[in-house]
């Protein structure tokens, strides 16, 4: 279980997050909507500790994210994230990609880790592609490589940050069939996207972010056709 | 028009006088160039530094090692510092003046590198939970070198054409010891030429070997 | 008619300018004459010919390979094998000319390269030619890219200048003329510090000047 109780972020002068609560239960699907700036992807940076925040707690499985003690290396390995703009290592091939971090982290064999790639990469639907690199990828491709790279760590919660938003339109149904999968194994994940149809179909709540907080969280039926705040109405109404 | 003959067997009698120099040189370059680096590696972390001072007095050196002329360094190393009672040799002032001068073209190369790789990978890697050390070792770092390769092995071309100026103070590397040898024989043209052919077959096989090794090496 | 002293004196102060303007001189006549001269060449080489590819290839690869004091002494010492002894400061100007050509061409070519061939196949949609091609598309556009890379090569030349030494060239550039107070006088540091910061200052203050232009071009650009 995910809980994020009364988060400040700022950079510098600039407050980002403004007290946001949330909690997510194991299994869950939770996306996260809103205008850009409004605080999303800046969330995700903070639940794994990539961000700090200067005030309020987030506590993973029962373990404090941001206290001194908590050792970030051990914690992430819990959390996947995956970024808008894959951020492939360029100078390793997908194999390599994703055996990397099971190797130096879950301190797997040089074949346990290749063989645990080979598995994901399937899993993700690029075994053809499993020794190119990733300049011989499209967006798409690339994608789901960061995706197989972050689940080879098998972690409990997966963190993905508008994973679509960069990619041509033809390249989003491949990824958007491999989140699908993840769903149904029952894979908790946080997903900030601007995937409206995507977000009916697999979340279990849909949060609208405003401001540096969530205006209002509910039910996709509830969210998207009959939203309580004006604010989520204009927003949808700009977006759908 | 020429009203000259070439006298190659002055030069061909001289063959091991130059080959010393001509180690002499390499020796130089060598040094100076892993001292250089070294100094370099400190440098470009102090530059990104949170200490101000730390920064300021490393982009201090940089700047004077790249507005400055190397001959002016190796004139400050060998005149200069006999101000405070300090006389270097003409090797030591040599050497010390040219790792001077590589550390900053040296850390420029470096902050080069370092800029170019996106901030995110960094992100990424932690994210997958590497510690900050693998993120660096593993991900940072291969990047990095596959940016610098080429212009530090350029560096290492200039290093050993700036070790010539050796020859103003009187140094007898490959430049020195041929002036020397042509004051001998007064066959200037001769003994110059054999030296430019030298350094010539010895920049060429580094630029070569440097070139085939990142071809090979530094793949996607 | 010189006093013999040893401290640094006003005269010294009025050679050590005439120094810093030989510098100057030197570096912006061949400057001048490396530019033109590096600019044709670097033109050849991004022309289709093959043949100008590798002979201009050669000769940069020459002057690269080779330090300029070496540089200096066999273009002196040939021109008078030669049969035409030249004064060693204009000899010494030729072959700066010559070394920075092989830099300028270098860099004039990636400036004609770094216009992108769209552009250049949209010029030829309208029916210009070659050479209208050139010089009203590629020659604005590839100048103003390369132009923070020519800054540094000027300012390397600027450097470079003080080598001429090695010929006995006269009047004495900078480097020089505080080589020849600093036999005399106690305080060796000061003088080539003097030297020094006027190295410095030009090189460091053009340098922000360009990094500038750099910056105003690249945000023109759409950066």
């Amino acid at each position: 279980m995910i809980e994020i109780k009364n988060v400040h972020k700022s950079f510098g002068d600039n407050a980002v997050l403004k007290g946001v609560d949330l909690t997510v239960t194991k299994g869950e699907v939770l996306c996260l909507i809103g205008a850009s700036g409004s605080g999303k992807s800046t969330l995700l940076l903070c639940i794994n500790a990539l961000e700090s925040i200067q005030k309020g707690k987030i506590i993973v499985d029962n373990i404090d994210v941001h206290a001194r003690e908590t050792t970030k290396s051990q914690l992430r390995q819990k959390l996947g994230i995956v970024f808008q703009q894959y951020n492939a290592f360029p100078h390793l091939t997908a194999r390599e990609n994703v055996a990397l971090a099971p190797r130096l982290v879950l301190k797997k064999s040089k074949k346990e880790a290749s063989q645990l790639a080979e598995k994901h990469l399937e899993y993700v639907g690029l075994t053809d592609k499993i020794d190119a690199f990733p300049s011989q990828l499209s967006g798409g491709q690339q994608q789901r490589l960061a995706i197989a790279r972050a689940l080879a760590m098998q972690p409990d919660y997966m963190l993905l940050d508008e994973v679509t938003s960069a990619l041509d339109p033809e390249l989003v149904g491949e990824v958007l069939d491999t989140l699908r999968m993840l769903r149904e194994e029952g894979m908790t994940m946080i997903a900030v996207t601007h995937e409206i149809p995507f977000a009916r179909e697999v979340a279990d709540r849909i949060a609208f972010f405003h401001e540096g907080v969530i205006h209002e969280i509910a039910e996709p039926e509830k969210m998207l056709n009959n939203p309580e705040k004006s604010r989520t109405q204009e927003f949808l109404r700009c977006i759908l | 028009m020429l009203d000259y003959t070439f006298h190659w067997r002055v030069v061909l009698k001289q063959w091991p006088q130059l080959l010393k120099a001509g180690f002499l040189t390499l020796e130089i370059t060598i040094i100076s160039i892993l001292l250089g680096l070294l100094i370099a590696m400190v440098l470009a972390v102090l530059r990104r530094s949170e200490n101000k001072t730390a920064r300021a007095m490393a982009g201090m050196w940089v700047a004077l090692a790249r507005n400055t002329p190397a001959l002016l360094q190796i004139y400050i190393a060998y005149f200069g510092l006999g101000t405070f009672g300090l006389h270097l040799s003409p090797y030591i002032s040599v050497l010390s003046a040219i790792t001077f001068n590589n550390a900053g073209y040296l850390a420029e190369i470096l902050r080069g590198g370092i800029d170019a790789i996106h901030p995110s990978q960094r992100q990424t890697a932690l994210g997958l939970g590497l510690t900050p050390f693998q993120a660096y070792a593993y991900v940072i770092f291969p990047q990095v070198l596959k940016v610098v390769f080429l212009p530090i092995t350029n560096q290492i071309i200039l290093a050993m054409l700036n070790s010539s100026m050796g020859m103003v103070i009187g140094l007898q590397e490959l430049t020195g010891m041929t002036t020397f040898l042509q004051s001998q024989t007064f066959r200037p043209f001769e003994f110059y030429f054999a030296a430019a052919v030298i350094y010539f077959i010895v920049a060429k096989i580094a630029s070569t070997a440097a070139s085939l090794i990142a071809v090979r090496h530094f793949k996607g | 008619m010189y006093q013999y002293v040893t401290h640094f004196t006003t005269h010294d102060l009025i050679f050590m300018a005439q120094g810093a303007g030989i510098t100057l001189v030197l570096t912006i006549a061949s400057g001048i004459l490396g530019t033109i001269l590096g600019f044709c060449i670097g033109w050849a080489r991004s022309t289709r010919s093959l043949i100008l590819f590798y002979i201009f290839g050669a000769y940069i690869d020459v002057i690269r390979s080779i330090p300029l004091i070496i540089q200096f002494v066999l273009f002196n010492s040939f021109m008078a094998i030669a049969g035409y002894p030249l004064n060693p400061f204009f000899s010494g100007l030729i072959t700066l000319s010559i070394y920075i050509s092989g830099y300028v061409a270098e860099v004039v070519k990636a400036g004609i390269e770094s216009v992108p061939k769209t552009t250049k196949m949209a010029a030829r949609g309208l029916g210009m030619t070659y050479l209208h091609e050139f010089f009203y598309i590629v020659l604005p556009i590839g100048t103003r890219t390369v132009f923070p890379s020519w800054i540094g090569l000027m300012l390397g030349l600027m450097k470079d200048t003080s080598l001429i030494a090695v010929l006995g060239a006269t009047p004495p550039e900078l480097l020089r003329s505080s080589q020849i107070i600093i036999t005399r006088i106690q305080q060796p540091l000061l003088v080539l510090l003097g030297a020094g910061a006027f190295y410095f200052a030009l090189c460091h203050m053009i340098t922000q000047f360009s990094n500038l232009y750099e910056m105003r071009w690249r945000e023109a650009q759409g950066g």
